[in-house]
């Protein structure tokens, strides 16, 4: 009887033990059906529209409630989303699209190639509001080759136009809702994506819930909250005071004091976006591609993103993102070197009397009165008279595509951040000699014969190693020529809970809290 | 008194012609395109041209006045550039918010500032009158800005006890009508101390009290009752005050009322949301400055409209 009694002791022990250990493994396990997720951003989203959308964030909502064809990772490689595979002609002019078979829209709507083809025929079409349009621009035809399969012709061979189709501006609408809605599809989105809309109130949150029909895994979190926080500061107090889960955008100064906290993660991959001082090359003393080096050299960078921009950028090394496509660091670095500048100056013939009309914009990129601010400095260090003029963006904006002889930019910061992961959106979009204002936004005037034919060569060009070495050819001959102030790539700076695991980051400044765990 | 009203009310209409003219010619001279802005930096100029023919900036200006003003006719404030929404519907998703916020920033203003206005001119230069003066003097020269943020450290961050930011429940509401009724409060405060201390030094006090009064009638029934038309000028001139100034409030607390709205549109170049949101808050204007003249009616039976 004893022995029966000791028995079931150890018996109860083991099974106490057993339960203890299954609740500390339970504990410590990753729960993955996590009722809401509150996201605190800076800004309202102006329409929900893919093909209206210009900027990140809104295009990030649009990506969750959308979906796109293909997605890019963030080592710029292409995976299948809503197209399943695709197929390139010999030519690089006809693309055949394979599409998702069995996935419906959000409301029930089958997808297909005749939905497809109704996105592509809206984007395309002059009478609706797409201002990246030019994108997709080479597009001579898309048709239907059968439901599943639609084929699209180039007007010209354009290497880049696979990754193009991870753009929201291409994601399919139910075709449904458009009849319903009409242009007011902005405000009543339905796609194919993980997440549905489920509120919008305006200037104060948007809430999405968890598409049920989504084709893909199941997401983990069934409601997404984007609560409208303008002020950085109170979005990071939210974030410490436990109100939201994702902080959007915390404030550069703030970001040692938000690290030190167990309690949150900080993630900052490198940017698409790089930030420079134009340089005009056609008019003025920045004419001369002497005086344009010497400015590269003037110009502590290291320094601007070590004390301005506390670290939340890395100097250019090249005259594209590093996580581009194309990228390749320059041998050659301008590094900081006045004496050099000054050197470089006067093999020049600079004139020392003239003054030097710089321009900035205030708030619009990370402390860019104060980038521009430093830079001045810098210039007026190797005896550069200069004289700054801030503006806020729409009246500096309007100033930049005026024409050779009508505009008055000298030095100006800007920025430049492509959607698209590939070398060709920065070299084309900003040297090529065709993107001259006013035709186009390379608003340093920047031409070069030998320039143009390597960014040309690289267009038509579908191998990708051989099209690699085309674009660092094209990089090495604009580096050299200096059409702007080399200054930095920007890092996209997010701060969540730390207990949220499994994020997903991207250099584009989108993040996806789809498949994130709770520990 | 009836009269009186409507032809208030009917006087509105130019005036609000006159701010919807001055508005719109002077919002054409700032610097900088809509479609510009709308586009985005990446666009090409023949979208930047596409879209400026589809707000029709295109058209001379005479003309889109004249369009703007046919419309204003039929109460339509038209469409936002930046979201093509119905102006009207942008604005009334937002000016419940700020209405709700400028009344209890100004209950809150009342209650706090003419108490203590009073209690200041019956003691003065007594301890309470240093206090009252003194935080009346913090509460005007504090930065909104930074009062807001250290309402959030405080209340939200360290104790826990109120949400930072948003709107949903009657907990939102209490640091942003704080930190908007702290200069509101030190003003009414200072303005009916000022006034008090003016009555209480006038003859028929001085003949109530001789009469044998209690102290307490003589202020309140006395002295306050003639000092209200100051302070109604006041509270009515900081309430339509509040209802456009409350920009750096609801930029901080993120609440999403009209004045972030205006600047918001004002970054964007959004003429019609701005056009639309001036001209409602000119309308309030003027129904506040009519209720604060029926008020005086009220208040001072030498005061007639009939």
């Amino acid at each position: 009887m004893q022995h029966i009694i000791l028995r079931l002791k150890n018996i109860i022990w083991i099974l106490m033990l057993m339960a203890g250990l299954g609740l500390i493994l339970q504990s410590a396990e990753a729960r993955a059906d996590i009722a809401e997720l509150t996201i605190g951003i800076g800004i309202d989203a102006d329409t929900l529209n893919p093909q209206e959308q210009t900027t990140s964030l809104p295009m990030n909502m649009c990506e969750l409630i959308f979906d796109t064809l293909v997605y890019q990772t963030t080592d710029a490689k292409l995976e299948p989303r809503l197209v399943a595979g695709h197929e390139i002609s010999s030519d690089g002019l006809v693309y055949t699209l394979k599409l998702r078979q069995g996935v419906k829209f959000s409301d029930g709507t089958p997808y297909d190639a005749k939905a497809l083809k109704l996105t592509f025929d809206r984007a395309l079409d002059p009478k609706m509001r797409v201002p990246l349009r030019f994108i997709i621009n080479m597009i001579k035809e898309v048709s239907i080759v059968d439901d599943y399969t639609l084929q699209i012709t180039l007007k010209y061979p354009f290497a880049p136009f696979a990754p193009s189709l991870s753009q929201v501006l291409v994601s399919p609408i139910s075709p449904a809702a458009i009849e319903k809605y009409g242009d007011d599809i902005r405000q009543h989105p339905v796609g194919a994506g993980p997440y549905v809309l489920k509120e919008w109130v305006k200037g104060d949150r948007i809430v999405m819930v968890r598409n049920e029909n989504y084709y893909g895994p199941k997401p983990t979190v069934a409601q997404l909250t984007f609560r409208i926080v303008p002020e950085t500061a109170t979005r990071e107090a939210m974030l410490r005071a436990g109100q939201i889960d994702i902080c959007y955008k915390p404030l550069p100064s703030n970001l040692a004091a938000l690290e030190a906290d167990p309690n949150i993660t900080v993630e900052m991959p490198l940017d698409t976006r790089v930030i420079f001082m134009g340089l005009n090359c056609k008019k003025g003393v920045t004419a001369n591609k002497l005086v344009r080096q010497a400015f590269n050299y003037a110009v502590d960078k290291k320094a601007i993103v070590n004390k301005i921009l506390f670290n939340t950028a890395v100097p250019m090394e090249g005259p594209v993102s590093p996580i581009n496509f194309g990228y390749h660091k320059m041998e050659h670095q301008y590094g900081y070197n006045p004496e050099k500048a000054k050197e470089l100056l006067k093999k020049a013939n600079f004139d020392f009397s003239k003054t030097v009309q710089m321009r900035t914009p205030n708030g619009r990129y990370l402390f860019d009165k104060q980038v521009s601010e430093a830079i001045q400095a810098y210039l007026q260090a190797i005896g550069v008279k200069t004289e700054l003029r801030t503006y806020d963006w729409p009246t500096y904006v309007a100033g930049l595509l005026k024409p050779i002889e009508e505009t008055e930019l000298e030095v100006f910061l800007l920025g430049w951040g492509p959607m698209v992961m590939d070398a060709d959106l920065t070299l084309y979009g900003q040297f090529h000699s065709s993107v001259n204002p006013p035709k186009g936004l390379g608003a340093a005037h920047y031409s070069n014969p030998e320039f143009d034919k390597a960014i040309e060569e690289s267009r038509l060009e579908q191998d990708p190693q051989k099209r690699l070495a085309l674009l660092i050819r094209a990089s090495e001959i604009v580096w050299d020529d200096c059409p702007w102030i080399w200054l930095h790539t920007e890092k996209f700076v997010i701060a969540y809970k730390s207990k949220i695991k499994g994020m997903v980051v991207t250099g584009t400044e989108l993040f996806y809290p789809t498949y994130v765990t709770i520990k | 008194m009836l009269n009186y009203i409507i032809k208030r009310l009917f006087s509105t209409v130019p005036v609000l012609i006159g701010i919807s003219l001055l508005l719109f010619f002077m919002l054409r001279m700032l610097p900088g395109d809509p479609a510009q802005v709308l586009a985005g930096q990446m666009a090409t100029p023949e979208e930047i041209e596409n879209i400026r023919q589809q707000l029709g900036l295109d058209r001379p200006i005479y003309e889109q006045y004249a369009a703007y003003l046919i419309r204003l006719a039929r109460l339509d404030l038209g469409r936002s550039a930046r979201t093509q929404n119905p102006v009207t519907q942008e604005i009334w998703a937002r000016l419940p918010n700020t209405l709700l916020l400028a009344v209890v920033a100004i209950t809150l203003a009342c209650l706090f500032g003419i108490p203590a206005g009073i209690i200041s001119a019956v003691r003065p230069y007594s301890w309470i009158d240093y206090l009252v003066t003194t935080s009346a003097l913090f509460g005007m020269s504090m930065p909104v800005f930074w009062l807001g943020l250290m309402l959030v450290v405080v209340f939200a961050v360290i104790l826990k006890w109120l949400p930072a930011g948003g709107t949903g429940s009657w907990q939102h509401v209490i640091l942003p009508s704080i930190t908007l009724a702290a200069f509101v409060v030190a003003f009414i405060a200072r303005m009916t101390r000022s006034t008090m201390l003016e009555t209480l030094s006038q003859d028929f006090t001085t003949t109530a009290r001789s009469k044998g009064l209690q102290e307490r009638v003589v202020v309140i029934k006395h002295a306050f009752k003639n000092a209200m038309i100051p302070i109604i000028t006041v509270v009515g001139l900081q309430f339509g005050l509040l209802l456009g100034g409350a920009v750096l409030t609801e930029t901080v607390f993120a609440w999403p009322g009209l004045g972030r709205l205006i600047v918001d549109s004002i970054l964007a170049r959004d003429y019609p949301v701005i056009q639309g949101a001036i001209l409602i808050f000119g309308l309030l204007y003027i129904m506040v400055n009519l209720v604060v003249d029926l008020i005086y009616a009220l208040v001072d039976p030498r005061i007639r409209y009939d």
